[in-house]
């Protein structure tokens, strides 16, 4: 292939050594799986085109998606891991729109603690093969332990999700915390009839009332949210109307999201704050301290890691850990676990899976300023 | 060394265009008839006057195919990515007046802001094996709102030329993102505006492209336009 990079078959030999299945994924894919999975933002950033009869196409993005499409539709056996190396297309602003990327996907691994340790362990394998001497650093979060933290604050369950929908972003999580600690008053926008059902707790009456209003209004009840689910939230929403994060909660989540060290101290670390917060969080953080020890068996090197508590990805089928490498500044390798994806993407059964994805082109340059340097 | 100006082609704003250039002092005459598609400014030499759709105004601002341009704030920042690094906004004339909004069913009685449709996204694919959907032709605006300033991530859209008010009821989307200068006929389809959900407020505005190969005569022309304009507009 033209322009490979040099290192394509060696990092394709490490990965077979590493027991994963090399597959094939073509560059032209549907582009529905992407635009469903990652959101219609997407769809600035990917290339669009239409097949004769009207489907929707795209250069590929990226291969998780792929990989997992193809391995429901073979219907392989799991666990099984797979390795991929090609081009994948994006569309920025500025600089290129093709990079290569190589990755290993690692699906169905039941456990969960080493299948973890083996993804970063390969990762950070193949950036050393790859960039002798070079200075990793590696930053690893992980979505069960906030999860964790927000179940045994006892919050609602309304806020509960709507707190992990917004881990991984920032932004939205602070003005999100900001908001939950105001109440939000009386629900607007309802009428006196609404408002006594609400009062009186009436959820079927409700349902009722909204179901008649649908038909009178020539609306299906079927296609899309229905009575029952409409009356259900609203009477969830009243109940939490009058209802503020307390000072206490916010400070244990904002001390949690403020975590931030060496991957060595991050188990005593979250021990001091559940005993401090008073929390239980016992069993993520069981998962937590099993990934740790799995990856000091795999032979991983934690001294260059920290345990950031904020660190995630805002997207739904992404689970549990979350990695990325970087050297001089630039990030060489992501990673994380998906344990939702195959489900969302329709798969009958429940397929826990980790994987990481390498940018080679990042690593070229890496290696180039690299042997630029005089050597001592 | 000349400038174009770009009027719209037809209709109200053509009218409401041509109105505020006359009060302006800036008197439009058309080349050849009446309704011909050029003219030029009386007493102004070096200025072309063009009249296009207003879409058509717009995509040519981003182009840099013309030089000054009346149209419509949404069909701008719709048409163009950057559009502030592109052109510039050089006076709002106070016609042509409409919002973008995100509406919903009136009978979503749950939901009344851009947080309340972000909760309802969220758990939407787990109740109904699909994402929710938009009925929209604004998706450049409408993926800024929910993606960029609401982080509201998973949704789809799903082109709507016309008659957009009615893809909910017909079940076609789940909620829309439209534009409406009364809100009548989001009403007469049983349709609200959320609390928070004006992604724009829109109106007619003068638009001035970006150029750096522009001459500085041709600068000052343009100055001049807009200034004239500017004086009676504010």
């Amino acid at each position: 292939m033209l322009n490979h990079p040099k290192f394509a078959d060696d990092i394709m030999t490490l990965f077979a050594q590493r027991k994963a299945l090399p597959v094939h994924i073509p560059v032209i894919q549907p582009a529905d799986p992407f635009l469903d999975m990652a959101g219609e933002d997407l769809r600035r950033r990917i290339f669009l085109t239409e097949s004769e009869t009207g489907e929707s196409l795209c250069l590929r993005p990226e291969f998780t998606i792929p990989v997992c499409l193809r391995h429901i539709e073979t219907a392989s056996g799991t666990p099984q891991r797979y390795a991929y190396l090609g081009q994948v297309f994006r569309q920025r602003r500025d600089g290129e729109n093709e990079f290569y990327q190589a990755g290993i996907e690692d699906l169905g691994d039941a456990d969960i603690a080493k299948a973890d340790a083996h993804a970063i362990r390969d990762a950070s394998d193949t950036l050393t093969a790859l960039l002798p001497g070079i200075e990793l650093h590696t930053t690893l979060g992980d979505q069960t332990v906030f999860e964790a933290v927000v179940a045994a604050l006892g919050l609602p369950d309304g806020w509960q999700s709507r707190l992990i929908h917004a881990f991984g972003d920032p932004a939205l999580l602070d003005s999100l915390l900001q908001s939950l600690s105001q109440a939000s008053g009386k629900v607007p926008g309802i009428d006196d009839r609404v408002a006594a059902l609400l009062d009186s707790g009436d959820e079927a009456g409700l349902t009722e009332l909204i179901d008649r209003q649908m038909v009178a209004t020539g609306y299906m009840t079927n296609a899309s949210r229905t009575p029952a689910e409409i009356a259900h939230r609203l009477v969830q929403k009243a109940r939490l109307s009058n209802a503020r994060l307390d000072a206490k909660a916010l400070d244990v989540l904002k001390t949690f999201l403020a975590l931030n060290t060496p991957m060595r101290d991050a188990a005593d670390a979250l021990a001091a704050f559940s005993r401090i917060a008073g929390l239980d969080l016992d069993a993520a953080l069981n998962i937590f301290n099993a990934r740790v020890q799995a990856l000091e068996k795999a032979g991983f090197d934690l001294s260059s890691s920290r345990y950031r508590a904020a660190f995630g990805r805002p997207l739904d089928y992404y689970t549990g850990l979350v990695f990325e490498m970087s050297a001089q500044g630039a990030v060489l390798a992501g990673g994380g676990r998906f344990d939702r994806l195959l489900t969302l993407l329709g798969a009958k059964a429940a397929i826990p899976s980790v994987g990481f994805s390498l940018w080679l082109d990042r690593i070229a340059a890496a290696g180039a300023v690299k042997s630029e340097r005089p050597s001592q | 060394m000349s400038v174009t100006i770009a009027l719209p082609s037809k209709g109200r704003m053509k009218d409401d265009a041509m109105a505020i250039f006359a009060r302006a002092g800036l008197e439009i005459v058309n080349i050849g008839n009446e309704r011909s598609y050029r003219g030029v400014i009386t007493g102004m030499d070096g200025a072309e006057v063009a009249f296009l759709s207003a879409g058509e105004i717009a995509r040519e601002l981003g182009n840099g195919n013309i030089d000054l341009g009346v149209t419509g704030e949404d069909l701008v920042r719709e048409d163009l990515s950057a559009a502030d690094e592109r052109v510039t906004f050089c006076a709002r004339l106070g016609f042509g007046q409409a919002d973008v909004v995100v509406a919903v069913p009136d009978v979503w009685l749950d939901v009344d802001t851009m947080a309340d449709l972000g909760d309802v996204a969220a758990d939407f694919r787990a109740r109904h094996g699909r994402r929710l959907r938009i009925a929209t032709k604004y998706w450049r605006l409408t993926q800024q709102f929910f993606s960029a300033q609401h982080g509201i991530q998973v949704y789809r859209i799903v082109e709507s030329l016309g008659a957009t008010e009615g893809a909910p009821a017909s079940g076609q989307a789940d909620i829309i993102v439209d534009i409406t200068s009364t809100g009548s006929t989001l009403q007469a389809n049983h349709l609200k505006i959320l609390s928070d959900g004006i992604i724009l407020q829109s109106e007619a505005c003068l638009v001035r492209s970006r150029s750096d190969v522009r001459s500085a005569s041709d600068e000052m022309l343009l100055d001049d336009i807009v200034q004239h304009i500017r004086t009676i507009s504010a």
